[in-house]
């Protein structure tokens, strides 16, 4: 039979701390973090929703908070967020289906993914300030 | 732990044995996600187009039958995507006995605010 | 699918680790310790340092990082050689495994850079100064760099990497098609090295029940063999929502294996083969 005498003193060798960061395991973190965060805004979305339903005087408050210092910083967070994770889902949508496996495509879908969350959250508001009027 | 450690190499690797299942939830995953795609591009588009975020208007919008049926959908959709998506997360990184209680903790919230949405939008739809 | 030339693999690299303290949530039999310092030979010309995960399992110590200026005139060109240069001219302790020391055996898989992959395939010129040289991550180590595989390859064992068949024994060879033997292009290139599972975060934090991207690999390749006849009794095994569905499709498998080999793609494809059995 195999023993292993001293298999309880074996010290484990280090894995998070001294793995390299990859583009690979950076996008994933990055979506496992978008996605819990988004969690948050669902329960948002929820309080927004049961505040319009309960009547003007709980939505003004609701709408209050959106419009305030934090409320503007949070909401921008969440765009960034959701694009993140909405571009990120169709990556790993796409491989689910079988494609896109070679290390080149690994990594042009992964910068892609970033560039794509980036410039739609710009879009996003570009097109937020025009159509409130700021624009020209 | 005496007795796990004493279990030869293949017995420990064995485990409880295959559950013969999984795959069921894989796909629902994906399901769900799909779904919810269009979603929230139709969410995230309305809520850009719409410049009055005033309570009538923004009532008004939720009245419309279109809105109504997407916004239903939507919160269907994304409670269930929460809902696979987080139990995997805690599977993944809880492994002691409270994994049990945080599962069925965090599905029965989902469950909650995603009932608790639809009431909201039903009782505006209905409203007066 | 096989990495054509190795520029497939990107050089450019933000952090060489995330930003973590170096013991972080690391129990105390495995905490690292600083070591000492091999100084360079008298007489050398190109000296590289190189940091080296040290465990001696006899004196009841921790692990610990030893440093070592090394003469890169004086040895060959890839990081096999720099151990192996350690261990004539400075240190004999050094401990490591290595066989063929061409790419074949998978003996000397082990985190260089932060990344697993063969010491006798990376070239010196590629590493970063200082190197630093430790053993495949998430293993219970023997002794330096000599990782305790026996879980890994128990794993290994269980989805029985061999020919199953139910037929009767033929007389002559069992055939197979140009077309059918080429399904395992790709997947009996594997050499068991473990360098991407070794690099899978699914298999540290659960790779007890998580098979991990090597053996996933070899089940996939006897998923796909024309010749046996066990296919269902092995997707039984598999279809679990830890064995085979805690992977995440993160792909550091892909970028880590020396072999070039893609168990993304081979994974990805048995995750649905229950869905065509049941659809
Ligand atoms: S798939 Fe590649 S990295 Fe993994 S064990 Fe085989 S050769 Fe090594
Ligand atoms: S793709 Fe799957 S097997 Fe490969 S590193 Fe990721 S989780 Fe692990
Ligand atoms: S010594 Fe055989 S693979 Fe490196």
């Amino acid at each position: 039979m195999t023993r292993a005498p001293s298999d309880r003193q074996r010290p484990l060798s280090p894995n998070i701390q001294i793995y390299r960061p990859q583009l690979t395991s950076v996008l994933s973190i990055g979506n496992r973090i978008t996605g819990i965060a988004l969690s948050a805004y669902a329960v948002a979305l929820v309080i927004w929703l049961v505040a319009a339903a309960a009547g003007p005087d709980a939505y003004a408050a609701v709408d209050a908070f959106i419009g305030s210092w934090v409320g503007r910083i949070v909401l921008f967070g969440g765009t960034f967020c959701l694009f993140f994770h909405f571009c990120g889902g169709i990556r790993h949508l796409v491989w689910d289906a079988g494609y896109g496996f070679s290390l080149r495509a690994i990594y042009a879908s992964g910068w892609a993914v970033v560039a794509a969350s980036i410039a739609l959250t710009a879009l996003t508001y570009v097109v937020g300030a025009i159509l409130a009027g700021y624009g020209p | 732990m005496s007795n796990a450690r004493m279990r030869s190499p293949l017995g420990r690797a064995l485990g409880l044995g295959s559950a013969k299942d999984g795959v069921e939830a894989w796909w629902r995953e994906r399901v769900w996600a799909v779904a919810l795609a269009p979603l929230t591009v139709w969410l995230t588009v309305s809520i850009l187009m719409r410049a009055d975020k005033g309570y009538a208007a923004v009532v008004a919008w939720l009245k419309m039958p279109v809105t109504t049926t997407l916004m239903t959908l939507l919160l269907v959709a994304l409670f269930h995507h929460i809902a696979f998506g987080l139990q995997v997360v805690i599977e993944d990184y809880v492994h002691s006995r409270i994994k049990i209680p945080v599962l069925v903790g965090m599905r029965l919230g989902c469950l909650a605010l995603g009932v608790a949405g639809l009431v909201a939008i039903l009782k505006i739809a209905l409203g007066a | 699918m096989i990495i054509r030339s190795s520029d497939e693999v990107p050089r450019t690299t933000v952090l060489k680790r995330f930003p973590v303290p170096r013991n972080f949530g690391v129990d105390a039999a495995s905490r690292i310790n600083r070591g000492r310092t091999w100084p360079a030979p008298r007489g050398a010309t190109r000296i590289k340092r190189f940091d080296v995960y040290r465990y001696d399992p006899e004196s009841g110590q921790n692990p610990r990082i030893d440093t070592y200026q090394v003469d890169l005139d004086d040895c060959g060109p890839m990081v096999l050689d720099v151990l192996i240069w350690i261990k004539n001219t400075v240190d004999p302790s050094l401990t490591f495994r290595r066989s063929c020391r061409e790419g074949v055996c998978g003996s000397c898989a082990m985190n260089i850079d932060g990344t697993n992959w063969l010491a006798c395939t990376k070239f010196n010129a590629d590493l970063a100064t200082p190197a630093t040289i430790y053993p495949l991550a998430n293993m219970r180590i023997i002794k330096d760099l000599v990782p305790d595989l026996t879980h890994l390859f128990a794993q290994h064992r269980l989805v029985e990497p061999w020919l199953r068949s139910k037929s009767p024994e033929p007389e002559r060879e069992r055939l197979q098609s140009p077309q059918e033997r080429a399904q395992l292009d790709g997947l009996y290139e594997c050499i068991l090295c473990f360098c991407c599972t070794s690099g899978c975060p699914s298999h540290w934090w659960n790779g007890d029940r998580f098979l991990g991207p090597a053996v996933l690999l070899q089940a996939t390749r006897w998923l796909v063999d024309s010749r046996d006849e066990a296919t269902g009794e092995r997707l039984d095994d598999l279809e679990d929502p830890f064995r085979l569905y805690r992977c995440h499709t993160i792909l550091n498998c892909t970028r880590t294996c020396p072999k070039g080999l893609n168990r993304g793609k081979a994974i990805a494809d048995v995750k649905k083969m229950p869905i065509e059995r049941r659809s």
